[in-house]
């Protein structure tokens, strides 16, 4: 514990803008991840226990698509798109077997694919680190806000994870696809009825949960080192911030996200050994009091 | 002796139950209906603690019971059927009068024994008879057909041994000559056990050759209560129920 | 949400619930319960094989954990993500009171599990008065905080090295755990001791409780039971279960090691649960069992083991829908009534 180093921060302003956009990275990434997962179980109804696997080849088809072509943008496509169509078949494929059945099925299969998924990426790009590197294009002089480093690259990634928060937001809300979806959240059997197919919505959804996990694999990939296990922690994290924010609210995925990036990035000043930690406290206070999350709500 | 003083619940702005003050003597059976959504089910929830009243009384031989948890009121000898059967799947017919028993006799959790007491046996049998499933004890309770595990939900009530026992909706889902067997099972019942019975129902032959007492719940109110014959009569009744355009001969 | 179907007379998993159709009275089961201890205390003598008795030992503390997880997820429809917690609390509890103090044997298992039952009633209390799948989020969530308490208070624990140094085995009672073989029937005897314990609660009034909560736990109430406090006092004796498993591990590695709470240990649990079938009650036992075989097998073929344990997994998720003992037990079931009806 180090609180001085803490407190330290807090009183001085450089300290304070560099933990904060660190804390705002951590934190949208992890909500692009949770707000997938969100998503997949307001409309699903399923907890997709192998959701940071999506993060993790996220990641991996960015970098490779980096080497392959150069360009910045074709990887961070590459990644979100890759992911997007992996997980429509995986939803297709095997997810669709298990609607309906116990929580224990879901999280059977779905902990079958994360050790599936790990091993098929240590066969591919092997289990050692890798690393993507920053594109030429950010490799420029960090700015400086109030004394505290800010390098451009994560406010382009701040820029990016809230546009797309207000794209689907946005989209939920308003277009005629949100409604359906949204509709097929309260009332299945409903939408079928209408004629709507809903296999394709919820492999629709499971696409777009997936490939905005790609994403934030993808963002990360130029800052953080690529391991077969880097899902694994991105998960429970991502999953943290669900259950905290609220299972199947959007909103809910970015302010839990946010107070968790926060939580990490001050955290790791005072309690370097006990950040995780940290995390699981806050969880387990958040349940305790409202279990259904802060801003979710009483699934029938 | 059931006596319902003041009973009041709201949902929102909705008064689901208001203000309602009832008698209900020892050994009466009783009929209550009312169009959907008159309350009726949720009177039943106040009474029997699934839901919390806002304000009232509910004294069971002077008892109040108002507000307590459903294994309190159990105790106190208030039973209550579903409209749905709400019955234990995994479990046999036996398996669910023996574990039934063993909870009221207040040894639901005894660990250094097995299963089942020997102390059990009698009531659970009992009970198996009176409702005609004993030639079905072995049967898995998600096997059996509708109509019986309406009868093993009211097992479930009976073998409690309550005072008072309500019935949500017995005949619900029945076709008319499987409802007119289970009234008259009810009505058996009534007569054998000699408790007091309430129960609701929606149709009217039933409840007008039945019941010997009858209340009118509407929009959470009491319309009217009285023997069947002033019902039909009750000008009140016959419109906010029957509908003006019904004939009462109809109902005879 | 998914609503936990076992709670639905266990009809999600798609089998229908046999196991409590067994007469077998409490003598019965001791008899069986002796007679599997004889045969395993004589394998050492049959068979010279340390590999084998190691085996034996792991099966012992693994079975304890899984058939305890069957209490709360079989027997009382409560999914626990996060029962591994009081498997590392029993082997770091064990560990820390023996090199700690010089305490004899029998009285630090005794002290672990009054730790545990503490834990476990404190845990438990925030806990089962939860809806299914939120119970299993915190659950989980009060594992991994155990779990990263054990990482960062290095002082106590070491951090993450684990309890090294080994931990002290002061003979006791003649019994002397250093030696291989008394720590091998030590295990068997704690394992068919446990085992048995568990089957009475299975057996007894309360286990009969504890299917009424599962099947529909609403009712249980009108009838008269205390859903809470049922559910409360099985969370805790199960998690006395699963720290005496605990102890055979730390006994076994002669440490305690961070994985223990790990929530890997609860999935493997889930997972045991899941190969072996939750509606009997020896499932767990043979899922420990075929688990352990598969690690071992596997990981000696192939360094992608992921891959393999993951097929096998989905095999039997998708595939076979059902745990291993089920599938026996209706299968037994099918021939012996086809068999009345040929007459």
């Amino acid at each position: 514990m180090d609180l001085d180093a803490l407190t330290g921060c807090l009183a001085s302003s450089a300290c304070l803008v560099t933990q904060t956009t660190s804390g705002l990275i951590i934190g949208m990434l992890l909500f692009l991840v949770a707000v997938g997962l969100t998503l997949i179980f307001g409309v699903l109804k399923v907890v997709n226990f192998s959701h940071g696997a999506f993060y993790m080849f996220g990641a991996y088809f960015a970098m490779t698509a980096y080497q392959l072509t150069g360009s910045f943008a074709l990887a961070m496509l590459c990644g979100a798109a890759g992911t997007a169509i992996l997980g429509l078949v995986f939803e297709r494929v095997f997810m669709s077997r298990v609607y309906g059945a116990d929580v224990l099925m879901q999280l059977l299969v779905c902990y079958a694919f994360v050790l599936i998924f790990d091993d098929v990426v240590r066969m591919i790009w092997g289990p050692e680190f890798k690393s993507m590197g920053m594109p030429a294009a950010f490799q420029v002089v960090p700015l400086f806000i109030a004394g505290g480093v800010v390098p451009p690259y994560y406010l382009l990634l701040i820029g990016v994870a809230l546009a797309a928060a207000l794209v689907l937001g946005l989209g939920l809300a308003r277009t005629r696809i949100g409604k359906v979806i949204r509709a097929a959240a309260h009332n299945p059997g409903m939408v079928s009825a209408l004629g709507i197919n809903t296999g394709l919505i919820y492999g629709g959804v499971f696409a777009l949960g997936g490939g905005l996990a790609g994403l934030a694999g993808a963002l990360a990939a130029p800052v953080r080192s690529l391991t077969p296990g880097m899902g694994f922690s991105v998960l429970i994290e991502s999953f943290i911030v669900t259950v905290i924010g609220g299972m199947g609210s959007i909103l809910g995925a970015l302010i839990g996200a946010l107070l968790i990036g926060l939580i990490r990035s001050f955290g790791s000043l005072g309690f370097p050994l006990f950040t995780e930690g940290l995390m699981y406290l806050f969880m387990v206070i958040v349940l305790v009091s409202r279990p259904t999350g802060l801003f979710g709500r009483e699934v029938a | 002796m059931l006596e319902i003083r003041g009973l009041s619940k709201s949902f929102g702005g909705v008064k689901a139950t208001d203000n309602v003050t009832l008698d209900f003597a020892d050994g009466s059976l009783t009929a209550v209906i009312g169009p959907n959504g008159a309350g009726k089910s949720t009177f039943f929830n106040l009474v029997t603690g699934a839901l919390k009243p806002d304000a009232g009384q509910i004294l069971l031989n002077g008892v109040d019971l108002a507000g307590r948890t459903p294994p309190d009121i159990v105790r106190h000898g208030i039973g209550r059927a579903f409209q749905v059967a709400s019955i234990f799947p995994s479990l046999t017919v036996e398996e669910t009068m023996l574990a039934a028993v063993c909870a009221d006799q207040r040894r639901a959790g005894v660990l250094h024994r097995r299963f089942p007491l020997a102390e059990s046996r009698g009531r659970a049998e009992h009970a198996m008879e009176l409702l005609g499933l004993a030639s079905k004890r072995d049967r898995i309770a998600a096997t059996l057909s509708h109509g019986d595990q309406k009868l093993l939900d009211i097992a479930l009530a009976l073998v409690l041994d309550p005072k008072v026992l309500l019935l949500d909706e017995p005949t619900a889902g029945m076709g008319t000559e499987e409802r007119w067997r289970m009234i008259d099972k009810v009505r058996e019942l009534w007569e054998k056990q000699k408790i007091t019975v309430v129960f609701i129902e929606h149709d009217m032959d039933i409840v007008f050759k039945i019941a010997p007492e009858i209340i009118v719940l509407c929009y959470g109110r009491i319309l009217a209560t009285g023997a069947p014959d002033a019902i039909r009569r009750n000008g009140a009744v016959i419109e906010a129920y029957l509908g003006t355009e019904h004939h009462t001969g109809a109902v005879a | 949400m998914t609503e936990l179907k076992a709670g639905r007379g266990g009809e999600a998993l798609g089998i229908s619930r046999t196991g409590a159709r067994s007469q077998r009275s409490r003598y019965g089961d001791v008899l069986i319960a002796l007679a599997a201890f004889v045969v395993l205390a004589s394998l050492p003598l049959l068979f010279g094989s340390k590999a084998l008795l190691d085996f034996v030992i792991r099966c012992s503390a693994f079975g304890l954990f899984a058939t305890s997880l069957n209490l709360l997820v079989g027997y009382t429809g409560l999914t626990s993500f996060g029962h591994g917690m009081f498997f590392g609390l029993g082997a770091y509890g064990y560990g820390l009171i023996m090199q700690r103090t010089g305490v004899p044997i029998p009285i630090a298992f005794v002290a672990t599990l009054v730790i545990t039952a503490v834990v476990a009633t404190v845990i438990g209390a925030i806990c089962v008065r939860l809806k299914e799948i939120y119970f299993a989020f915190v659950t989980l969530a009060f594992q991994m905080l155990i779990h990263s308490t054990i990482l960062s208070w290095a002082s106590l624990t070491g951090g993450d090295q684990g309890l090294r140094g080994g931990i002290p085995r002061p003979a006791f009672f003649g019994i002397d755990l250093s030696n291989h073989v008394h720590l091998y029937i030590t295990s068997c005897a704690l394992l068919v001791i446990g085992l048995l314990l568990m089957r009475q609660i299975t057996q007894s009034p309360f286990g009969y409780t504890l299917r009424m909560i599962r099947d529909n736990a609403t009712r249980a109430s009108f009838v008269g039971i205390d859903v809470w406090r049922a559910k409360l006092t099985i969370f805790v004796l199960a998690a006395l279960f699963a720290s005496v498993g605990g102890i055979i591990m730390a006994l076994f590695v002669s440490g305690a090691y961070p994985e223990f709470a790990y929530w890997t240990i609860s999935g493997e649990g889930i997972f045991i649960n899941m190969l072996g079938g939750v509606t009997t009650f020896l499932g767990p036992m043979v899922g420990t069992v075929l688990l352990l075989i598969l690690n071992d097998t596997v990981t000696r073929l192939t360094e992608y083991y992921g891959i393999v344990l993951g097929i096998v997994i989905l095999f039997f998720a998708i595939g076979l829908r059902k745990g291993l003992m089920d599938f026996a037990v209706e299968w037994y079931k099918q021939r012996r009534d086809s068999e009345k009806e040929r007459g």
